[in-house]
C-alpha cells in the first residue's frame, strides 16, 4: 500500500465514523423541552423529563408585568401574572407541543420543543 | 510494422464520449425514480458518477469535464427541473474535482477507494448547493447521513467500475 | 482484497444504500413567530421554498393586521367606525371581507354579527378593566348592535354604520388571514405548511410525508390545558372559539368574551367550545362564534340547512359530553384519558 492509498484510505475511514459518531450521539428527540421566548428572544430551555424537583422563576417585562412560570417533571405553566387578562394563567399546564402558553402584553412565549408526540398543533 | 497509436482517432474519441453521456444520462434519469436519501427536492445519490470515475482514469480528465457538463445539461432538460441542474453541477463537480486530486495516488486498481470519496465531495457539493438554494446552513445537517449513504452508493459503483475497467482493458 | 471480499462488499454497499435511502429524518420547518393581530401567530413550511414564502406571509399578516385592526389609529376599521354615519371607503380586500362577513351574519341568523365591539369592550376586554354592566346598559348595548345596519356600496367599495355602532372584525380576521396566507402560500409552490394564527389552525397540503396533520381540540373545563380529542385535516382551516379562552370571574360568576348579540352579554348557550372544520378559514372562524352562541340544536339545524357552507363541527357541552357532525367522524378520535366521554353524532336525517 503507497502513502497515498493510506492516506485515502484513512480519510474514508474517518468520515464514516465521524459521521456513524454524529448519529448517534445527537441529543435524542422527544424529549420534552419547554422553550421560554420572551419577544423572540429565548430566555430559558428547560428540560421537562429531567427535572426532579419543580422550579419557579418569573419573567417580567417592560411595562412591569410579572409572569411566574412555574415547570415540573414533564409540564410547565404560569401559575400568576400581573396582567390584566390573565389568559396565560387560565390556559394552565403544557406537557406536549403543539400549543404554545402565551402573555400578549408581556410578550411571552412558552412552548414545548419536540417531535410533535400525537398532535401538530391545537386549535 | 504499423506504429501503436495510443491516441485513439478523433471520431472514435467523441463517439466514445457520447456513448459515455448517454449511459450517464441513463443512470441519472433512473435513479431519479429512487427515493432521495434526504428531504431536500435534488438531492440524488450520484450513480451516473460511475461514468465521471471511469472516464477520468481510463479518459482522462478533460473529455470527463466534457461528458459531466453534457450529463448535467441534457440531465436537466430531461427532467424539466432548473434546479436538478445546480445540484447535478454542483454535486458532479465537485467529484470531478477530488477525483483530479485522487487518480494519481490511487491509481485503477484503487477505484474502489476513490470511489466512495468522490461520492462523499459529490454530495457535499450538493448540500452546498441546497445550503445557496434556501439560503440556511442548516442543510448541512443531513451531512452524517450523505457520507454513509454515499460511501455505500460510491463503494457499489467504484467496485463496479473497477471490475468494468479491467475487462474492458485499457484502450 | 480478494474477488470474493468484492463481492461481499459489493452486497453489502448495495443493501445499504438502498436502505438508507428510506431513513432520512423528517425535515425541519422553516417557523416565523410573531405578535399580530392581537394574537401570537407561529408560520411553518417546509420545502424549498420555505423561507421566503414564510417571511412574506408574515409581511402579509402585518399588513392585514394593520388594515383590519380595530383599536389601531388609522386602520380601515378604525376609520369606520370613527366616521359615525358617514360612508368611508376602504380596500377593495376589506370591503370583500366585510361583504362576506355580513353573509355570514345572514347565514347565522345572527349568531354571528360583526358590531358586538360595543358590549365587549363595555365589559372591559378591550380595556383589561373587567366590569359587569347594569342591566340597563346591557339593554342600550343590545340596541346598537345590529349587523343588518351596515351598508355597503360595492361601487364605490364604501361602508357605512349608524352613529352609536362599531364594527369588529376580529371574530373573522384571524380565519379569513389564513385563507391569504395559505393562498400565498400555495402561489410560492409551497405543498406543506401548518399556520398557527393564535389559536386558528390554517394547514396548507398534508404533512411532509403525506400524512394528515393532527389538531387538538382543548379540553374548555380541563386545568391542565390537556386536548380531549383530535381531528386529521388536510389542507383545511381547524378554529375553536370558546369561553375559556377568554374570561373574568367576578362574586363566583365567570364571564367571558363571546357576546350573544341579542343579550350583549356574555353568551350562554350550554356550549363550552364550538370547533370547525372546513376549506375556508373565515367561515371557520365566522362559525366558531357563531354556534357557540347557537347552542346544540341551532348548530344542528344549521349544519344540516346549509351544507353549501361545507364545515364540519364539534362542540363541547357544559355536561362534558360531545356533538360531532357525520362528516367528521373519521377523523375523530378522543385522546386519553377522555375516552369515556359520551360522542354523539349528528347526521343529515333530523330523526337520526
Amino acid at each position: 500500500m503507497t502513502k497515498g492509498v493510506k492516506i485515502a484510505l484513512a480519510f474514508l475511514v474517518g468520515a464514516v465514523l465521524a459521521a456513524c459518531a454524529w448519529l448517534f450521539l445527537r441529543p435524542a428527540p422527544g424529549g420534552s423541552v419547554a422553550v421560554v421566548k420572551q419577544d423572540g428572544v429565548v430566555l430559558q430551555e428547560i428540560d421537562l423529563d429531567k427535572l426532579e424537583e419543580p422550579m419557579m422563576f418569573t419573567v417580567k417585562g417592560d411595562n412591569g408585568i410579572l409572569n411566574t412560570v412555574v415547570a415540573e417533571h414533564g409540564r410547565i405553566r404560569v401559575k400568576d401574572a400581573t396582567c390584566p387578562d390573565q389568559i396565560c394563567v387560565h390556559q394552565g399546564w403544557i406537557s406536549q407541543p403543539g400549543k404554545p402558553i402565551v402573555c400578549l402584553p408581556n410578550k411571552l412565549i412558552i412552548e414545548i420543543r419536540g417531535e410533535g408526540g400525537e398532535l401538530d398543533a391545537v386549535s | 510494422m504499423p506504429s501503436p497509436d495510443k491516441r485513439p482517432s478523433p471520431v472514435r474519441r467523441l463517439t466514445r464520449c457520447a456513448l459515455l453521456t448517454a449511459i450517464a444520462l441513463t443512470i441519472f434519469m433512473a435513479e431519479a425514480q429512487l427515493p432521495a436519501p434526504v428531504p431536500i427536492p435534488g438531492v440524488k445519490l450520484g450513480l451516473s458518477n460511475i461514468v465521471t470515475l471511469y472516464a477520468v482514469y481510463v479518459l482522462g480528465p478533460g473529455d470527463a469535464l466534457m461528458i459531466l457538463l453534457s450529463r448535467v445539461f441534457l440531465g436537466a432538460v430531461f427532467s424539466g427541473q432548473m434546479m436538478t441542474l445546480l445540484y447535478s453541477l454542483g454535486g458532479g463537480l465537485s467529484c470531478w474535482l477530488i477525483l483530479l486530486v485522487l487518480r494519481r495516488p490511487l491509481d485503477l486498481n484503487h477505484m474502489w477507494l476513490s470511489s466512495p470519496i468522490s461520492a462523499i465531495f459529490h454530495n457535499l457539493g450538493q448540500l452546498l448547493v441546497a445550503a445557496a438554494v434556501m439560503k440556511t446552513w442548516a442543510v448541512l445537517a443531513y451531512l452524517p447521513y450523505l457520507i454513509l449513504a454515499g460511501v455505500c452508493s460510491g463503494l457499489l459503483t467504484g467496485m463496479a467500475a473497477q471490475a468494468l475497467t479491467r475487462r474492458l482493458g485499457r484502450r | 482484497m480478494t474477488p470474493k471480499f468484492f463481492k461481499r462488499l459489493t452486497g453489502t454497499a448495495l443493501a445499504l444504500t438502498l436502505l438508507l435511502t428510506g431513513c432520512a429524518p423528517a425535515p425541519e420547518p422553516v417557523s416565523r413567530d410573531l405578535f399580530a393581530m392581537g394574537t401570537f401567530l407561529s408560520l411553518s413550511a417546509y420545502g424549498g421554498q420555505a423561507q421566503p414564502a414564510v417571511d412574506r406571509a408574515a409581511d402579509l399578516v402585518t399588513q392585514l393586521d394593520n388594515q383590519l385592526s380595530v383599536t389601531r389609529e388609522g386602520s380601515e376599521i378604525w376609520a369606520v367606525n370613527e366616521a359615525q354615519g358617514a360612508w368611508t371607503q376602504v380596500s377593495q380586500r376589506t370591503f370583500d371581507l366585510i361583504r362576506d362577513a355580513l353573509e355570514l351574519c345572514r347565514v347565522t341568523d345572527g349568531a354571528l354579527d360583526i358590531t358586538t365591539y360595543p358590549a365587549v369592550r363595555a365589559w372591559g376586554f378591550t380595556t383589561d378593566e373587567h366590569r359587569v354592566p347594569s342591566p340597563e346598559e346591557l339593554a342600550g348595548l343590545a340596541a346598537r348592535i345590529d349587523y343588518t345596519a351596515v351598508e355597503l356600496d360595492p361601487a364605490t367599495h364604501s361602508v357605512r354604520l349608524p352613529e352609536g355602532m362599531m364594527l369588529d372584525l376580529g371574530a373573522v380576521a384571524k380565519g379569513w388571514a389564513g385563507d391569504q396566507l395559505s393562498a400565498l402560500m400555495e402561489e410560492d409552490g409551497i405543498s406543506s405548511a401548518m399556520l398557527y394564527l393564535g389559536g386558528n389552525i390554517q394547514t396548507v397540503g398534508a404533512k411532509p410525508d403525506g400524512s394528515n396533520w393532527k389538531v387538538g381540540i382543548q379540553d374548555p373545563s380541563g386545568p391542565e390545558g390537556a386536548s380531549l380529542a383530535a381531528v386529521e385535516v388536510s389542507d383545511q382551516a381547524v378554529v375553536t372559539s370558546g369561553g375559556y379562552q377568554r374570561f373574568f370571574e367576578q362574586d363566583g360568576q365567570v364571564y367571558w368574551h363571546i357576546m350573544d348579540p341579542d343579550t350583549a352579554a356574555p353568551a350562554r348557550s350550554g356550549v363550552l367550545s364550538a370547533t370547525i372544520v372546513g376549506g375556508r378559514g373565515l367561515t371557520c372562524d365566522a362559525l366558531s362564534t357563531a354556534l357557540f352562541v347557537m347552542g346544540a340544536d341551532r348548530a344542528a339545524r344549521l349544519w344540516r340547512d346549509h351544507p353549501e357552507l361545507e364545515f364540519e363541527y364539534v362542540l363541547v357541552l357544559e355536561d362534558g359530553s360531545l356533538q360531532i357532525s357525520q362528516g367528521l367522524e373519521q377523523g375523530f378520535k378522543l385522546l386519553s384519558p377522555y375516552q369515556d366521554r359520551k360522542v354523539t353524532v349528528i347526521s343529515h336525517d333530523e330523526r337520526g
